[in-house]
């Protein structure tokens, strides 16, 4: 007798908690749909499909190295699922996670750009031509089922993404549904690149920061290309010429280096690790005075980097 | 076998802890490499030289864990490598909470009301056939 009577007691509570659901849900359901910017509206066309974006179905739990051997095949990686499982795929927690999923793009000698979490910036990546690999929580907050897609494409007219996701290889869905299971892990996503271009849409900190994480995989010898067409981009940013200057360094061309560190100052004044590389390259081209006035620049800015330029004025200038 | 790992283990955090002191302790001025893009990105000299001891004892965590969840001996020791110093920050600080996207599996029955019902307004994608 008991048992049945918990068990009734249980589905009434279930019943009305499923009530609050829905009440709650409903009134949630109409401000969940994505606006769009009137300039997004504009500027992009109404239909965009990438078609040529091959399709693997997922077994098990390998949505992970499915959707990423999606996005590498596009940029011209040749690879599949069950290289990329041992890759990125952990059996103990049935799924792989966003850390190594970027990681895993940078084995392959890709890099990956996440990109700005809004509908606006993702239908963009579409229009332009970039698949973009997203996150999604399938299910609520309270019972997640993480999920990662590969978006291909969209319809304005009908309000549609476009995906490969799972076992279907073109899966239509209305953006308000898109958005609202992209949303529960804050629009995660990104797209992918060959080292040496910058896709469209990017920000200048998040090209700095996949650049660098590149670097630091692969050297500064490979990420000349991608250091110019960040600075090509974004001309002003300091930290980009600052990453260009150390890429021309290691790639045996001191005189762009030096005057690439020079834009860097020159943006940033207040840059005192750009002051004391100046200083250090003049001081290896036997420039002393030109070093001493760079490092006596950077020895008057307070911060991470001053002692050290005061420690190299003494040192090597004997001040 | 787990004795045998928690020896190789600590030996292998004590070989990565002494390799990286000469670059910990070497003085600053005593060189006249430049300063690299990511430790500015770091923003501080001082504590990239104590981050990056932290780091190596982090990459040792994150290789113990990731074997622990049943990745490949021979494929953990790439996997870590491949991580930027802020993911293999973000992997150490919380592995166990990070969402590990799986993919669309069943759901429990007392759940299965509910998605039903947030698959129909629109708010979720778990049962197709709801479309």
């Amino acid at each position: 007798m008991k048992p049945f009577f918990m068990n009734t007691i249980y589905c009434f509570q279930n019943a009305r908690l499923a009530g609050v659901f829905i009440l709650v849900l409903l009134l949630t359901a109409c401000a969940s749909a994505p606006q769009l910017r009137d300039s997004t509206e504009q500027r992009l066309p109404r239909q965009s499909e990438i078609s040529d974006v091959p399709f693997y179905a997922q077994t098990e739990y390998q949505c992970g190295p499915a959707a990423l051997a999606m996005v590498l095949n596009h940029q011209g990686v040749d690879t599949d699922v069950e290289t990329l499982i041992p890759q990125v795929f952990i059996p103990g927690r049935e799924g792989s996670v966003q850390p190594e999923m970027l990681a895993t793009v940078r084995r392959h000698e890709r890099i990956a750009y996440p990109i700005r979490g809004s509908f606006d910036d993702l239908l963009g990546h579409l229009a332009g031509g970039d698949p973009v690999l997203v996150m999604q929580n399938l299910s609520l907050a309270a019972f997640p089922m993480w999920h990662y897609a590969v978006a291909i494409g969209y319809d304005l007219d009908d309000d549609t993404l476009i995906l490969r996701s799972g076992e279907i290889e073109r899966h239509t869905l209305s953006f308000s549904r898109f958005d609202a299971t992209w949303a529960r892990t804050d629009r995660w996503g990104f797209v992918v690149a060959k080292p040496g271009t910058l896709p469209e849409g990017i920000t200048a900190r998040n090209a700095i920061n996949a650049i660098s994480a590149y670097e630091e995989a692969h050297g500064p010898e490979a990420t000349l290309g991608s250091w110019q067409a960040m600075t090509e981009r974004y001309p002003n940013n300091a930290i980009g010429q600052f990453g260009l200057a150390n890429a021309y360094y290691a790639n045996q061309q001191p005189d762009k280096a030096l005057s690439a560190f020079q834009a860097a100052a020159q943006r940033d004044p207040q840059m005192g690790a750009a002051w004391l590389n100046i200083g250090l390259l003049q001081l290896q081209r036997d420039q002393p005075e030109a070093a001493r006035e760079a490092l006596s620049k950077a020895a008057a800015i307070e911060g991470s980097w001053q002692e050290r330029a005061q420690e190299v004025l003494e040192n090597q200038l004997g001040r | 076998m787990n004795k045998v790992r928690a020896y190789l283990s600590t030996l292998l955090i004590a070989a990565l802890v002494i390799t990286s002191l000469p670059v910990a302790a070497a003085p600053a001025s005593s060189t006249t490499d430049l300063v690299s893009t990511q430790s500015v990105l770091a923003n501080d000299s001082a504590q990239a030289d104590r981050e990056r001891i932290h780091q190596l004892l982090n990459r040792a965590d994150i290789q113990d864990e990731l074997v622990k969840q049943g990745v490949d001996l021979d494929e953990v020791e790439a996997r870590v490598a491949a991580l930027s110093d802020a993911e293999a920050q973000q992997m150490a600080n919380q592995l166990e909470e990070l969402p590990a996207g799986a993919g669309v599996v069943g759901a429990l029955f007392a759940v299965f009301i509910i998605l039903l019902v947030t698959d129909i307004l629109g708010l979720t994608d778990v049962y197709p056939f709801t479309r």
